[in-house]
Parts: C-alpha cells; sequence; structure tokens
C-alpha cells in the first residue's frame, strides 16, 4: 500500500486547518472534502483538483470539527463556542443549531445509518445523541464518575470527553478522554458498557474499522495509535512511531490500513498486516489536526483518496491505493 | 613482537663476540707455524712454554741472535697466549721499530706481520674499551700501525683482512666491506677475508649470505677453528648462534644442539648459558631458566651479559606473574646498560611491569627510553598511548596512537585504541578509526568485536545518523531472536495479550516463543548493545519494539536495573504513572540504593502530587548517595521549601530539575512576601544572585543555574545582563528561551517576544505547549493585537480543551476588544459590529463558564464570573446601542450621500430651469421686443392700413401669440409657489428632529437604561427615513448632531463620570486587570522562574491600578 501526493494547497485557510472530513457522493456530485479553520469558516473543496466548491460562515471562535452525514445530503460543523450548526449541503442552509449547555462540542459523528449525531460533550464527560430528524437530544451518555469524595477539579477534567465513534454496525459508540481512557457505549440500551485503558493521556481521535465492528484505533498525546478489541476489552497492538501527539487517525475503507495525523508534522499511513508505518509523508509545515479517507461510493473511478489538514494553514490529497 | 625484539638484540649483542671471533681467528691463522729459528748457526732454544717474565731478556736474546722476525712474533704469540700482554706488546713493538726496519729492509713480509699484529691487538683494545677516548685512542694506534704495514707493502692480503677488523670494530661495515673485498678480488679463497666478509654481512643482516661466505671458509680451509678445534666454545657458541638466527626449526635445533656441547664442554659460558635460558624460556621451563641465568650472572663480569641474564631472569619471573622480583630483576638489567640503544628490553620490561604495579609515571619513562631506541615501533607508541590515557593526558595519548597507525596502517588495535580515545573528543576522527579497524579486522577475516561495532553504532547515534547506529547494531548483534522483535515478526503472538495496563512488563511473550521453539537468548556480552539498540529504537520513536528489547534483557537478566528505568520512563513519557512506579520498584528491589532509581521515583511521587512520599523519596535518594547527588538533595530542598511555604498546588517541579534549587528558593522567596519589604527582597534578591553564580563558577556549563542568575538579574532590572547571561550558549534549553521572552516582554519588546515564544514553540514542543500559547497570548494582549490574543487563545483552547483557565481568558480577550473598541473614537460599522458578536461570544463563554462552574469543573469562583457575565452583558447592551448608532451614522451617512447627489441632481434641475427660464426670459425679452417691433410694424402697419386698408387673418395671429406668451408664464409662477410651499414644511420637520435629538441627548448621560434611551432616535430615524426624501437639509442636521452624539457618548464611557457606564467601565478595568494578572499566576507558576517574572509585573500592574480599583470599590459601595 501507498500514499501518493496528488495535490496540496496553501493557504486553504486564512488560519489553522483544524478539523476536515469527506461528504459522501450523491447522485448529483462527487463527494465533496469539508475542511473547518480557526477562521471560522466552513469549506467544501471538490476533489481531485480541489477546488473550492464554497465557503460557510457563520460560527463564531474556530470550527473544531465537521461531520458528515452518509447520505452526503446534510452537514454538522462545531466551533469552540458550543454550538453545533447542521446545514444542508448543497444550499448551505441552516438546518439547525443545536446546543447542550454546558456541554461544549468536540469531536462529532454521524451513525452509519444517519439516524443519530454523536457529539464529544467535553467538560460535561458525556456523549449527546442527536435525533436526525428531529433535531432533538435523545440521550446523554454520561461516563461514570469514579466514586469518591466530591468529585475534584483534577477528576472531572479527566473525563473530558474529546473524541468519540459509532461502530460500523451502529450499536456501539467509543469516547475518548482527556485521562486516556475510552469508554465504551450500548447505544440501544445507552448504558455504559466498560472503559479500555492503556493510554494516559489525551485520545483526541477515535476510530473503527470498517472491515471489523470489534476492532477500535485511538490516537493519543502519548504518540502512540492504539488497536483494541472493543468487545473483549483488550489491547491488540500498540502503533508507535510518531514523535510528538497523534491528533488524527482514519482508517482506510478497505480496513486495511489507518492513517494518521500528528503535531510532529508528518502523515503516517500504517500497514495492519505488519501492524508498522509503512510511509511517512512530511509534507505539512505545522501539526496535522486532521486525516481523513474518502468514503467509496459515487461516481467515478474508484479509488482511494486521503486527505490531511495542517495548522500551516493548507490541505493535501493523497491518492491511496 | 617481544620475543622477536629479544632475539635481534641478541644478535647485535653477538656481533662483538663474531667479531672477536674473527679476528682471533685470523690472528690465530697467521702465526700457527711451528717454532724454528733457521738463520741462526747457534741454537738459542727457548722454551716456549717457559718465557721469561720480562720481555727484555728475550729481546735482547733476539736482537743478539739477529733473529728472524717470525721468531719474534711467534715468541710474542707466546706470551699473548700465556696472557701476558705487556710483553707481547714490548715485543711486537721493539720488532716494529726504526731499527728493526732498517735492519731487516729486506724481510718484509715478518715486518708487516708483526706490524699488523700489533694494528689487531690495538683494534682489539679498542674494541673492548668502554670509554670513548681511550678507545680512539686504541682505534688510531690500530691505524697507525696498519698504515705502516701498507707503505711496506700495499697488496699485502692480511694487512687489508686487519684493516677491514679495525673498520668492522669502528662500525664502518661498508669500508670494512670495501677492504676485505680488496682482498678477496686478489684471493677469492683468503680465509681471513671470508670469515670478515661474513662478518660484515652478518653486521649488515645478511645472514644466509654470512653463513654462505663462512661455509666457504670452511670448505676452503676445513681446518678453520671451529671444526679444527671442537672443543672451542666460542667458535660452538658462535655457530649456534648462527644456526639459530636462520629462525628455522631446524637450524633452531640444530643451533640448540651447537649451545648445548658448547655448554657440555665448558658449563661456564656466560654467552651460551644465556642463550640456553634464552630458549628454556621460550619452551617455559622457566626452573631451567633462572639456573642457567644464575649461573651465567656468577661467571661472568661482561656488563652487557649480565644485563642479558637479568632480563632472562626477570622476564621469567615476569611471566610467571611475580612482578616485584621481575621488576628487580629488569631494574638489575637496566643498571647494567650504559645506554638504553645498547639493550633495551629491561626497559620494556621494566615499563610493563610497572604498569602492572601502577607505577604509571616510572613507566612512561622506561617506554619513552625504547621510544628513543625505536621510534617507530608500534607497540611501543600503542603502550605510550595508553599511558597517557591513563595520566589525562589525551592529547599526548592521541600523538602516539595516531602515529602507531601511521606506521602500521593495517594495526586494527592501534585504530581500535585510538577511536576509543577519540569517542570523547572528536566523534568523527573516532568514527574513522573504528571504521577504518572494523574493515581491516573483517580484511582479516576476524571477527569485528561486538564492542567496536557497539562504539561505532553509538558514535552514529550521537551525532543522529540513527539509520547507520541502526544497521551497525544489527550488525553489533548478529543473529538472535531480537531480530524477530525488529522486523515485527513476533508481532502476531502478541494478539491476545491481556491487560495493557501491565504492557511494560508483559514476560509471556517470550514464555510463548520459547514454547513454541524458539531459543530466547541472550549472551552477557551483547546485553549492553542490545540495551543500546532499544535506546535507538526509542529515539526513533519506535517505543514498542523498544519496550520488547528492554523486556527481553530483563527476561534473561532480571538484574539489569537500567531496563527497568528505560521502561519506566517510558511508562512516564506515556504518563503511565501507575505502572512508571511499579518498575522503578522494581528497579529497586534489585538495588534499593540506586540514586537514579530513588530519584525517577521521586518524581514519578512529584507528578502523583504525593509530596509526603516525595520527599522521602528524595531523602532516601540523598542518602544513598551521600548528599552527593545533588538533584535529589536540591529536590528535597525544593520540596521542604514548598511543604513549608504552603504554595499549595503550584507545580514548580516540572521545571527544576537542578541543582539550582536553593538559588530558586531564595528567589521565591523574594517574590513570594506578601508585604514586599523592598530591603528584605532586595537581601533575597541577592542571595540568589549569589547562590546562582556559585554554582556557576563549580559548574560553568550548568545552564540551570546561569538561566536562574539571569532571572534574578532581570528582576532586579538589568536586563542586558540576562541576555548576556543566557546568550547563545544554552539555546537547547526550552526555559531560556522562554525567559529570554519574558524579558523581551517586560522591556517592552513585543514583536521580538512573540518571536521568541513562537520559535520556542516550534522549535521544542512541536507547537503542542498551550501554555507557551498563553504567554503568546499575554504578549499579545499587552501589544493589544486583540485579535491575534484571541486567536492565540483559540489555539490553546484546542490543545488543552479541558483548561478552562483559556477560555475565560479569551472570554478577557473579546471583553478587552470590545472595550477597546468602543473607546475610539473614530470606528466603522464593521468595528462595532464585530465589537457586537465579540461581545457576545463572551457573554456566551462567561456563561458557560459560570454554568460549568457550578459542576466543579475547574476553580473559578462563579461569583467573578457571573461579575464578567453581568458586565459583559453590560458592556453588549451599550456596544448593541453603539452599533445602533454607528448603524444609523452609516445608514445617515449613505442617505447623506443620496441626499447630496439628489441635491446635486436638484441643482442640476434648478440650474437647467433657470437656464431654461432665463433662456425663455431671453426669447420673451426678444419677443416682447419682436412683438413690441411687430406691433408697432402692425401698429405701423394698422396706421398703414388705417392709412390703406387692414386685413383680419393678421390680427387673430397676433393674439394667439400674446396668449402662448402668457401661457408659459403662469405656468412657472405655480411651480415656483409650490417650491416655497415645500420649503416650509421641510424646515419645520427639521425643527422638530433637532428637538427630539437635543433631547436625546441630554437625557443620555442622566439615562441609566441606554437601550431604551436609544430605542427613541430609532424610532425618530424612521420617521426621518419617512422624511428624508423631502429634505436634505434635515438629514444633514440630523447627521451633525448624531455626530457629537457619538462623541458625548464615548466620552462618557471614556471619562468615567459618575455614571452607569462610569461605573461599569470601572467594574470592567477592575475585573480585567485584576483577572488577568491572576491568571498569570496561577498559569504562569507552571513555569518556574519565568513565572515570577509575569507575577512580578502583574503585581506591579496591581499597584498601579489599585487606586482606581479603590475607587471602583468605593463607587459599588
Amino acid at each position: 500500500m501507498k500514499l501518493a501526493g496528488l495535490k496540496s494547497i496553501e493557504n486553504a485557510h486564512d488560519e489553522s486547518v483544524w478539523a476536515a472530513a469527506w461528504i459522501p457522493a450523491t447522485e448529483t456530485r462527487p463527494a465533496l472534502l469539508m475542511t473547518g479553520s480557526l477562521d471560522e469558516t466552513v469549506k467544501l473543496w471538490k476533489p481531485d483538483e480541489l477546488t473550492l466548491e464554497r465557503t460557510n460562515t457563520g460560527h463564531c471562535l474556530g470550527v473544531v470539527s465537521v461531520a458528515a452525514h452518509p447520505s452526503g445530503a446534510i452537514a454538522a460543523s462545531a466551533s469552540l463556542d458550543s454550538f453545533v450548526r447542521v446545514f444542508d449541503v448543497d444550499s448551505n442552509t441552516s438546518i439547525a443549531n443545536l446546543e447542550a449547555p454546558p456541554s461544549e462540542v468536540w469531536q462529532m459523528q454521524f451513525d452509519p445509518k444517519g439516524t443519530t449525531l454523536a457529539v464529544a460533550g467535553g467538560g460535561s464527560a458525556s456523549v449527546q445523541l442527536w435525533n436526525t430528524d428531529t433535531w432533538k437530544l435523545i440521550a446523554t451518555l454520561s461516563i461514570p464518575r469514579p466514586e469518591g469524595p466530591k468529585p475534584s477539579d483534577k477528576n472531572s477534567s479527566k473525563k473530558f470527553v474529546l473524541s468519540v465513534a459509532w461502530s460500523p454496525d451502529g450499536r456501539r459508540v467509543a469516547c475518548g478522554s482527556m485521562d486516556g481512557t475510552i469508554s465504551v457505549f450500548d447505544v440501544a440500551r445507552a448504558k455504559f458498557l466498560h472503559h479500555l485503558e492503556g493510554h494516559f493521556m489525551p485520545v483526541r481521535s477515535l476510530v473503527y474499522s470498517p472491515a471489523d465492528p470489534r476492532v477500535l484505533f485511538s490516537a493519543s498525546d502519548d504518540a502512540h495509535v492504539h488497536m483494541y478489541d472493543a468487545e473483549g476489552k483488550t489491547m491488540v497492538a500498540a502503533l508507535s512511531g510518531h514523535a510528538s501527539w497523534v491528533l488524527s487517525v482514519d482508517a482506510s475503507p478497505d480496513g486495511a490500513a489507518v492513517a494518521t495525523g500528528s503535531s510532529d508534522r508528518t502523515v503516517r499511513l500504517w500497514d495492519l498486516s505488519m501492524r508498522a508505518a509503512v510511509q511517512t509523508m512530511s509534507n505539512h509545515g505545522d501539526q496535522v489536526w486532521g486525516v481523513t479517507f474518502r468514503p467509496p461510493g459515487g461516481p467515478g473511478p474508484r479509488v482511494g483518496r486521503l486527505a490531511s489538514v495542517s495548522d500551516d494553514k493548507s490541505i493535501s490529497l493523497y491518492d491511496y491505493s | 613482537m617481544v620475543a622477536l625484539l629479544a632475539l635481534d638484540w641478541a644478535q647485535a649483542q653477538l656481533d662483538g663476540d663474531g667479531f672477536g671471533f674473527g679476528w682471533g681467528n685470523s690472528s690465530l691463522l697467521r702465526s700457527s707455524n711451528s717454532v724454528g729459528n733457521g738463520n741462526s748457526e747457534e741454537e738459542v732454544r727457548v722454551a716456549l712454554d717457559q718465557l721469561p717474565r720480562d720481555a727484555s731478556d728475550i729481546l735482547d736474546i733476539l736482537k743478539a741472535e739477529q733473529a728472524p722476525l717470525d721468531l719474534w712474533l711467534i715468541i710474542a704469540r707466546e706470551y699473548f697466549k700465556l696472557g701476558k700482554l705487556d710483553q707481547f706488546r714490548q715485543i711486537l713493538e721493539e720488532g716494529s721499530s726504526h731499527e728493526i726496519d732498517e735492519y731487516y729492509a729486506d724481510v718484509r713480509y715478518e715486518r708487516i706481520a708483526i706490524l699488523n699484529a700489533l694494528g689487531a691487538y690495538y683494534s682489539y683494545l679498542g674494541k673492548i674499551e668502554t670509554k670513548q677516548r681511550e678507545k680512539e685512542e686504541y682505534f688510531i694506534q690500530a691505524t697507525k700501525h696498519y698504515n705502516k704495514a701498507s707503505r711496506i707493502d700495499m697488496h699485502e692480503p692480511s694487512t687489508w683482512v686487519g684493516k677491514g677488523q679495525l673498520l668492522l670494530a669502528k662500525g664502518e661495515v661498508e669500508q670494512a666491506s670495501a677492504a676485505f673485498r680488496i682482498v678477496l678480488e686478489g684471493d677469492r679463497d683468503n680465509v681471513s677475508a671470508l670469515l670478515g666478509q661474513a662478518c660484515v654481512e652478518y653486521n649488515r643482516g645478511h645472514y644466509s649470505e654470512s653463513l654462505t661466505l663462512y661455509k666457504r671458509a670452511l670448505q676452503v680451509y676445513p681446518d678453520c677453528p671451529g671444526a679444527l678445534d671442537p672443543e672451542n666454545v666460542e667458535a660452538l657458541v658462535s655457530l649456534a648462534i648462527l644456526d639459530l638466527q636462520t629462525n628455522e626449526a631446524a637450524g633452531i635445533k640444530k643451533g640448540m644442539e651447537k649451545m648445548q656441547r658448547a655448554f657440555e664442554i665448558y658449563p661456564y659460558c656466560a654467552m651460551a648459558l644465556n642463550y640456553l635460558a634464552n630458549h628454556f624460556f621460550f619452551t617455559g621451563q622457566h626452573f631451567l631458566v633462572e639456573q642457567l641465568t644464575e649461573t651465567a650472572l656468577a661467571v661472568t663480569n661482561h656488563g652487557p651479559t649480565k644485563s642479558h641474564s637479568y632480563y632472562n631472569l626477570a622476564r621469567s619471573y615476569h611471566s610467571k606473574g611475580d612482578y616485584e622480583t621481575a621488576s628487580r630483576y629488569y631494574w638489575a638489567s637496566v643498571k647494567e646498560i650504559n645506554k638504553p640503544s645498547e639493550f633495551v628490553f629491561p626497559y620494556y620490561g621494566l615499563g610493563q611491569v610497572q604498569l602492572k604495579l601502577g607505577e604509571i609515571k616510572n613507566a612512561l619513562s622506561n617506554f619513552e627510553k625504547v621510544l628513543e631506541v625505536y621510534p617507530d615501533n608500534c607497540e611501543t607508541l600503542k603502550v605510550l598511548g595508553h599511558i597517557h590515557v591513563q595520566l589525562g593526558q589525551t592529547e599526548k595519548a592521541q600523538e602516539f596512537l595516531r602515529k602507531a597507525t601511521k606506521i602500521d596502517p593495517r594495526d586494527a588495535e592501534a585504530f581500535l585504541d585510538l577511536g576509543e580515545l577519540l569517542i570523547s573528543t572528536d566523534t568523527v576522527a573516532a568514527l574513522d578509526a573504528l571504521k577504518t579497524a572494523r574493515s581491516l579486522l573483517k580484511k582479516g577475516g576476524e571477527e569485528v568485536p561486538i564492542e567496536v561495532l557497539n562504539n561505532i553504532a553509538v558514535i552514529h547515534f550521537e551525532r543522529e545518523e540513527l539509520e547507520l547506529a541502526l544497521q551497525t547494531f544489527k550488525e553489533a548483534l548478529g543473529d538472535g531472536i531480537w531480530l524477530t522483535f525488529l522486523e515485527g515478526k513476533a508481532k502476531t503472538y502478541e494478539i491476545d495479550a491481556t491487560s495493557s495496563l501491565l504492557q511494560y512488563k508483559d514476560m509471556q511473550i517470550f514464555h510463548r516463543l520459547e514454547e513454541e521453539g524458539l531459543s530466547v537468548g541472550l549472551s552477557w556480552n551483547k546485553v549492553t548493545t542490545l540495551f543500546n539498540l532499544a535506546r535507538l529504537l526509542e529515539q526513533l520513536h519506535n517505543t514498542e519494539t523498544a519496550s520488547t528489547l528492554y523486556r527481553l534483557i530483563l527476561f534473561k537478566y532480571p538484574d539489569y536495573i537500567d531496563a527497568f528505568l528505560r521502561l519506566a520512563a517510558i511508562a512516564k513519557a506515556r504518563n503511565n504513572l501507575q505502572l512508571s512506579i511499579e518498575l522503578v520498584n522494581e528497579a529497586l528491589k534489585v538495588n534499593d540504593k540506586c540514586a537514579n532509581a530513588l530519584s525517577m521515583l521521586g518524581d514519578l511521587e512529584l507528578k502523583n502530587d504525593d509530596w509526603v512520599k516525595a520527599k522521602e523519596t528524595f531523602r532516601a535518594a540523598s542518602e544513598a548517595t551521600d548528599g552527593k547527588d545533588s538533584y535529589a538533595t536540591l529536590s528535597l530542598v525544593c520540596i521542604l521549601f514548598i511543604v513549608h511555604t504552603a504554595l499549595g498546588s503550584l507545580k514548580i517541579f516540572g521545571v527544576l530539575p537542578t541543582l539550582t534549587f536553593l538559588g530558586n528558593w531564595n528567589y521565591f522567596a523574594a517574590i513570594r512576601n506578601e508585604k514586599r519589604n523592598p530591603k528584605l527582597e532586595a537581601t533575597h534578591l541577592e542571595k540568589a544572585k549569589e547562590l546562582y553564580t556559585r554554582v556557576l563558577v563549580q559548574h560553568t556549563a550548568n545552564l540551570y543555574a546561569a538561566n536562574g542568575a539571569g532571572v534574578v538579574l532581570a528582576e532586579k532590572g538589568h536586563f542586558d545582563v540576562q541576555e548576556a547571561a543566557s546568550g547563545s550558549i544554552f539555546v537547547q534549553m526550552p526555559d531560556v528561551w522562554i525567559n529570554l521572552a519574558h524579558v523581551y516582554f517586560a522591556q517592552g519588546n513585543f514583536a521580538l517576544a512573540v518571536k521568541m515564544y513562537q520559535n520556542c514553540l516550534r522549535k521544542f514542543f512541536y507547537n503542542t505547549d498551550s501554555q507557551i500559547l498563553l504567554y503568546l497570548a499575554r504578549t499579545h494582549y499587552e501589544a493589544e493585537q486583540w485579535q491575534d490574543c484571541k486567536r492565540t487563545l483559540l489555539r490553546a483552547i484546542h490543545l488543552s480543551p479541558s483548561n478552562y483557565t483559556l477560555r475565560f481568558d479569551a472570554g478577557v480577550a473579546m471583553q478587552k476588544f470590545s472595550a477597546s473598541t468602543l473607546q475610539k473614537t473614530k470606528r466603522t460599522v464593521d468595528e462595532v459590529r464585530s465589537t457586537v458578536d465579540e461581545l457576545e461570544n463572551a457573554v456566551r463563554l462567561f456563561s458557560q463558564l459560570s454554568a460549568a462552574s457550578n459542576l466543579h469543573f475547574h476553580g473559578f469562583d462563579e461569583k467573578k464570573i457571573n461579575t464578567h457575565v453581568e458586565y459583559c452583558k453590560h458592556l453588549l447592551e451599550a456596544a448593541k446601542v453603539h452599533r445602533e448608532a454607528a448603524e444609523r451614522e452609516e445608514q445617515q451617512n449613505r442617505q447623506r450621500l443620496d441626499l447630496a447627489r439628489q441635491m446635486a441632481l436638484a441643482e442640476e434641475a434648478r440650474r437647467k430651469a433657470e437656464e431654461q427660464r432665463k433662456f425663455q426670459l431671453e426669447r420673451r425679452k426678444q419677443e416682447d421686443e419682436l412683438k413690441r417691433v411687430r406691433q408697432q410694424e402692425e401698429h405701423f402697419e394698422r396706421v398703414k392700413e388705417q392709412w390703406k386698408s387692414s386685413t383680419s387673418a393678421s390680427k387673430r395671429r397676433d393674439r394667439s401669440d400674446i396668449d402662448d406668451g402668457e401661457g408659459g408664464h403662469s405656468e412657472k409662477r405655480r411651480r415656483k409657489g409650490g417650491k416655497r410651499r415645500k420649503k416650509e414644511k421641510s424646515s419645520r420637520s427639521r425643527y422638530e428632529t433637532e428637538e427630539a435629538d437635543m433631547m436625546d441627548d441630554h437625557d443620555e448621560p442622566e439615562d441609566e437604561d441606554a437601550n431604551l434611551n436609544y430605542r427613541e432616535p430609532g424610532y425618530q430615524m424612521n420617521d426621518q427615513e419617512d422624511n428624508v426624501e423631502e429634505n436634505a437639509q434635515d438629514v444633514l442636521a440630523a447627521a451633525g448632531l448624531e455626530d457629537s452624539d457619538a462623541e458625548d457618548d464615548a466620552f462618557v464611557d471614556a471619562k468615567a463620570a459618575p455614571s452607569s457606564a462610569g461605573r461599569r467601565r470601572r467594574a470592567w478595568s477592575e475585573s480585567d486587570e485584576d483577572e488577568i494578572p491572576e491568571r498569570k499566576t496561577q498559569s504562569s507558576l507552571l513555569q518556574e522562574n519565568s513565572a515570577e517574572l509575569q507575577d512580578s509585573d502583574g503585581e506591579f500592574r496591581d499597584d498601579t491600578n489599585r487606586q482606581q480599583e479603590n475607587a471602583a470599590v468605593d463607587d459599588e459601595d
């Protein structure tokens, strides 16, 4: 497997680019790359030339995460001011503004069927689930607070939820916290199942393997990517190689590889059969905040694409084969 | 090498004996005639064994009898044989006197023989004489005699042979060879010449040629003394030595046989004894060696021989390991030698033994003596190199080793030594040397020692050539289980590894591998290399494999503390404190006094906020090293200090792992003194500076101390010195960068400070340190770059989302930004609009924080946040008003423009109308004129008609003309009237609005509710909008008023008049100015000294604001 640089856009945003996600293709258009930045805008780009489709404004403070509905019709973007803006991809009309104080908003993800949006709720130590029809809050999955006397500053900030991921079968939601623990929830019963341990520093990104609903990848500030059996509560492997925080992880649609972006300014491709980094891209000049594989489907040739976004204001597109 | 040299020396030594032997031979040959006196009629019988004591008697007889000269010679020889050298000389000298020359003028040969005998005698004397002057004297004598002989007959071969011998004795080998060759050209079978030439060849080291010559001499003259006299010990010894020199097993054997025979014949020949001893030394029969050499010592007084014997003895003891005795005998041997050049081996041996005995200086001088004799001897050079290393004179050591490698570029060992020596000083050269050694070893088919490869790899590692290092480590380790891990093959077994918490302690993998039949072996000499490899992998961020290798080491050698500590360090880096502590405890189980482990444990406990335990641990660490481990000691001091001063949660430790805690202590004491007694502060600062300086004096390279000193100086206001102190030396330490940035900041050089912070972030922290971002934000804040400040804070929030302080700061920054925009006298609507947005964000942020504080997310005082929320809300209201005002202004501006345009249009129209009117007037005038003319004409016509006759048609036309003119006029008049009406109306409305605005203006300062206040003008503005089309003047007036209004408003805001706005502002200034420094204290103290800089700065600002604060408090009261 191999990554080959296709296109890079310098100064794609006026400020650091913090988030990226692919909007799946619809019948009328191909898949789009959506990026969010500190410059308070969300931009949509058309591959492979990365031509700018549209610039969405309407956020205050930096855009920290973006998520696309599996249908490709709607998408959500969230900023540091804790608002989630849900909008129609093609028209950019706002569909809903979500807010669930006192939760902040960090990573978001639509469930594979597209009925629910999961939002990592930061300091509330919980994940909010929003119904995508009514845009009403259906459930709040809270991490059980550790026993002990009065929760102090320390404890509470430890369970600060940063990242969230849906299992491909839609039955599980996993969320990662500042203290490095990963919590797995049963969605149907809205019930906390167990913790996955191994990290002791913030887990900023989580993704389930599309090939195996049990396998979960986590990216942490400890410079490691862990591969867990999320059901069996065991760690399958720890991938080391990054020199600094691992900020983002995504699994390839074929499930054979994962890509990571790190503070060490590199993007790495990991071969899961070898459990080792097979390629390191160092085209970015600053922290790589997001890596994302394009989902399969849509018109056009079925080739793998990986996009990465960085603090250096640039976005890059790679061919994955 | 030593042994070989010994033989060399032996040859050199033998030269003397070889020569003596040759000389002896030649003289014997010449005088081996039977005794007879043929020329005499009377026979005088002289019994050769009964020669008189006084040679004069014989001389008298010889002279009286006119005995033939050969008889003189015979008698002289007999005296010589008897050892009566004086008589011998007397006879010969008499025999070569002038009288004899004259008398026996014809007897040339005998005369020559006598002279030659004398020459040979003096040659011998010269040879054995040790004193230089006498020696030369003898040689001169000898030369004189030989020259005399030559004068008698130029071609006498025996003279040439004698000369040759003399030259040999003088050491002039080439000339000697020439002399012998002259003889051999005349008679190629001249035995003496052959023997001489053999001796020359021997001296030149051409042993085989020498041997052939000797053999030829034997062939020519089979009765050669050696063969002739099988009992001639010296000859036997010489031949034996010759045989030994062949260096072939058979030759040596033959030589030894001869030597043995010589020994059997005459057991007291020191030379033979020495050689036998030498032989037995090599065969290892030390007992014999000692006996033989002791005998040799007993029988000889000859210095060099004795020295040789002592040397043999010493060597024997040396090889047995009895260095004391060996040293004594070497010493004895050395004492027998006048010049080291004569026999250098004892010096070498002595040096070796002294090295063993630790007398390095003495050894040095001995080896230096050896080097004088053999300046190119590699062994000696290497040994000297080592000695200099031991004496710490690396430069000299390098010099010697370099020379050694130059002399023998194939000596891998020398390169190795050199490489090892250079490692600490010049890695590049070391690497070269080691690589050369490696390739030499490889070329020689030898296995490269693992240490060499390890060293090469380590150098690569240190030079950050990580790939090369990796390769070399792999080469060093060779085959083994580690390859499985390195290539990641073994990971497949790891799948069901269970508890991830214990991942760095897990040994199952090795058991499993063993079960699968793989050998999990690790030989002891590879452990270090494997450990290094693991370190390298860590550096390459391949932590997982590194940990596996560490565990492999521990699996095989569970006492390898360093591996435990590395594993603990990995766990610590990953923030897995529990595991890290466990691992350190494992290490402590192996050695509970290991200071490193204890220090690390202390650190971990601190990280875990376990202060009391940490204190104990550091104390233990300190005790473990008798207080020499400054880290532990000072950590302890620091803890005590912190515990005692109850600074609580200030986490100074992360940045204070230094020798300089004491200095810091004083520093903090100065800073932390609540009352800030200036005198006390000065004392503390002075003390701190002193301490830092002291550390600096002891360890010039201690950056921490320099840094600390810099901070103190900075605190005292000596910024320049700080820069100098930190300077460029310590660019590797982020703290220095940060402190420098702080200094720039304090100097007000914000641009540089920003640059400094940014560089530091990028260089050391991969831009991930939110703390430095916070400093950066603060710099922007002070530089009033609000947007940069906000962005930086947002970045920091993004990096540490759970740090609510950052959110609070972001809120404050936005609040400040808004306030400052509102204070500006000139601002655009966009600015005001963004201000409002910003305020809304700020309100939102503060409210969120307020809500969060209910959940105890962070340590903020809810009240304070609420104050902020309230204040921001207030500000927001005001800002909204401003926005509306600004928007209105903008609208008005637009309207003004519109109106101006309209007015311009109206003006144009009016001008056109005027023109039209003028034109019409003109035309009317003309028409009137015309009419008048016409009328006059008509009149005239009429008159004429009246005079003559008039027509009705012309009259009709005339009337219509007049009507036309009147109609145009009236129309115009109507229009004018309309205009006047309009004017009246507009002026009325203008007064109305003016009034309203005035009221508004007056009301505003008094009215608490600005919003309510402003609804009116807004309302009115709508009115105006209706009116606006009607009258431009109105709008202009209103706009003018609006301007003044805005100014008033801003004024009110800025002047802090006793109004709500004023109070608001003060509330803001209080909370803001108060909050930022507080934030500083909270956050910045994480960063050691730098924090203090900020803190003090903050406090300074506090002072300046105090008055205002007081005022605010009063106001609130």
